[in-house]
């Protein structure tokens, strides 16, 4: 096989098409952004160079750096939400023996629905004129959150919009984590019932361990996932009130595209990489230690 | 306590548990089904959690009669076809041939794709856009196409390549060298073999495809190459006042064929995740 595969022309047929969309789009894009960011223009006429001065003016740009941290703030929900919720319905689904299949279906549901349509259902959900579903169901509790403004309050608007991403995609995580769960031999399992552990321990010493690959790889979807999310901010509370909950991505996408800067916008974009670049390795390097200790 | 009072009593919490769960995960498509029946006056006069007073299709017909909900539908097929046939060509060639082939460069190559997976998208927004304006094909399919193939790839490349490593290495073998080519190996052989897989990373990167937002946002102009997602948008009046009830609708009707597509495949998703999952 190794023979008959390995060869150039073999290899080339197999690799080349992955690899020519990939450079001709991924990597050519990426280039031209750090083009453009040397650049002043407004999209159409002449382009001027002006080194690096969009970089100069990006360091001295509070509302920048604002959006940096509101975008670690989300990162964190939305680990939060997806790793760890997403990991808690994937054990109770695993322990569920009756209509297994149906409530693993049903709870993917979230998923499917676009983030355009998601951003609508919540929008209504927690509207305050007319009171809203979820400011209702509160109040039974305490009648001042019938009241509750969530997305145009600016102390909450953040959380508001992170929670709904990680709502929003739990389900993937959890239905990676089942399938890991499931997939963890059994033997493991009964030998670990013969040493005497309880439920709880079988997951924390036995399952768990074993399934980490996975929660390391799911750690890394979902923080690229937050780091460069745009969907909800932009929909739901369009970056507002103020830029309360403006993210990183949201901010370079008005730059460019409502303010007509694309060098600057360009120049937010480099720095987005160059984040997710420094966020992804370290987290890379953090959990390969954990790996060898 | 005995253990079959302790058994019930969990049987208990399992129930509500899951019921709680449930009720998380799927009221709010179950609030946007009922509030697509309700009027306009229901949803002025009732209470925002209140059943609809009667059953009513008014906004179903509203949807298809004052939007282009029909055009919408064929672009977005046209689109999601565009994007997950190319899509798991490439990517499962390329994912099957770093897993099983030993050359020099493997792992540097799979590297270099899976870089990628950092890449946040919205970077390649404002060159593509540029680019696509110079070439004057802003507002046509390739451009909402191409970026989706392309920032998709990386994803799809590692999925396939977790999977690849499961496929049995004498069958492969034993086709060889009955006198297949490599590349009828692929086609007669492991495709068949990779049934799962392939299903679930066409229901993962078609339902990614079908709700997209920001490529159809950025790279189309006119009411003629809006996506379903896009059109939702439709029933929002200039003064910010919403159509509810036809919004509603048009979600129901634009979340009715992934829900089809998801309840068909779950199954194989599952154990094609299975089989993928651990060795990562």
């Amino acid at each position: 096989m190794q023979k008959a595969f390995g060869r150039k022309k073999v290899l080339l047929m197999f690799l080349l098409p992955a690899l020519v969309i990939y450079v001709l789009f991924v990597v050519v894009s990426v280039v031209w952004a750090g083009f453009y960011s040397f650049f002043d223009w407004s999209g159409v006429g002449e382009k001027t160079f002006i080194g690096i001065q969009n970089y100069l003016q990006l360091a001295k740009d509070a509302t920048f750096w604002a959006t940096v941290g509101h975008t670690l703030i989300y990162t964190v929900i939305c680990v939060v939400i997806q790793v760890l919720c997403g990991l808690l319905f994937a054990i109770f689904l695993s322990r569920v023996t009756k209509g297994r299949a149906i409530l693993q279906t049903l709870y993917y549901v979230p998923v499917v629905i676009s983030s355009v349509a998601i951003c609508q259902i919540f929008s209504k959900l927690l509207s305050v004129t007319p009171t809203g579903v979820i400011n209702a169901v509160f109040s039974v509790f305490n009648p001042s959150m019938a009241t509750m403004e969530w997305i145009s309050n600016s102390h909450v608007a953040l959380y508001v919009a992170a929670f709904v991403e990680g709502y929003k995609y739990l389900g993937l995580y959890m239905v990676i984590f089942y399938a890991a769960l499931i997939g963890v031999p059994k033997d493991l399992e009964e030998a670990a019932i013969v040493d005497g552990a309880n439920v709880a321990q079988q997951y924390w010493n036995v399952k768990i361990p074993y399934i980490k690959p996975v929660i390391i790889s799911n750690c890394i979807l979902v923080l690229n996932g937050s780091l460069r999310s745009f969907d909800i901010s932009y929909l739901l509370t369009s970056g507002g009130p103020g830029n309360a909950s403006e993210l990183m991505s949201t901010y370079m996408y008005k730059q460019a595209f409502s303010s007509m800067k694309y060098g600057y916008g360009s120049s937010i974009a480099m720095a987005i990489v160059v984040i997710c670049m420094i966020v992804g390795f370290a987290f890379r390097r953090v959990s390969e230690r954990g790996d060898t200790a | 306590m005995s253990q079959t009072v302790k058994k019930r009593i969990f049987t208990v919490v399992k129930i509500l548990v899951g019921a709680l769960l449930l009720v998380i995960q799927v009221y709010p498509i179950f609030y946007v089904i009922t509030s697509s029946m309700k009027t306009t006056d229901d949803f002025r006069q009732l209470a925002s959690y209140a059943l609809p007073s009667h059953f009513n299709i008014d906004n179903y017909i509203k949807v298809f009669t004052t939007s282009s909900m029909v055009t919408y539908f064929k672009n977005s097929i046209i689109i999601t076809v565009g994007v997950l046939v190319p899509l798991l060509i490439i990517s499962f060639m390329a994912g099957f041939a770093l897993s099983k082939i030993k050359f020099r460069g493997n792992k540097k190559i799979l590297n270099f794709l899976m870089l990628g997976l950092m890449l946040p998208f919205q970077v390649a927004l404002i060159p593509l856009f540029t680019i696509f304006n110079n070439m004057g094909i802003l507002n046509t399919y390739p451009a909402v196409i191409l970026p989706q193939i392309a920032f998709s790839l990386s994803y799809s490349i590692q999925l396939f390549y977790s999977f690849s490593k499961f496929l049995p290495d004498e069958i492969i073998e034993a086709a060889i060298i009955d006198g297949c080519t490599p590349f009828r190996t692929f086609i007669r052989i492991v495709i068949p073999m990779s049934t799962n897989s392939l299903l679930t990373v066409a229901t993962m990167q078609g339902v990614f495809t079908w709700n997209d937002f920001i490529n159809a946002y950025t790279f189309t102009k006119s009411t003629t190459m809006k996506t379903v997602t896009l059109g939702l948008n439709d029933f929002v009046g200039f003064m910010g006042t919403t159509d509810w009830g036809a919004t509603f609708a048009a979600i129901t009707i634009t979340v009715l064929p992934t829900f089809i597509f998801y309840f068909i495949t779950s199954k194989s998703m599952l154990s094609g995740l299975t089989a993928g999952a651990v060795k990562g």
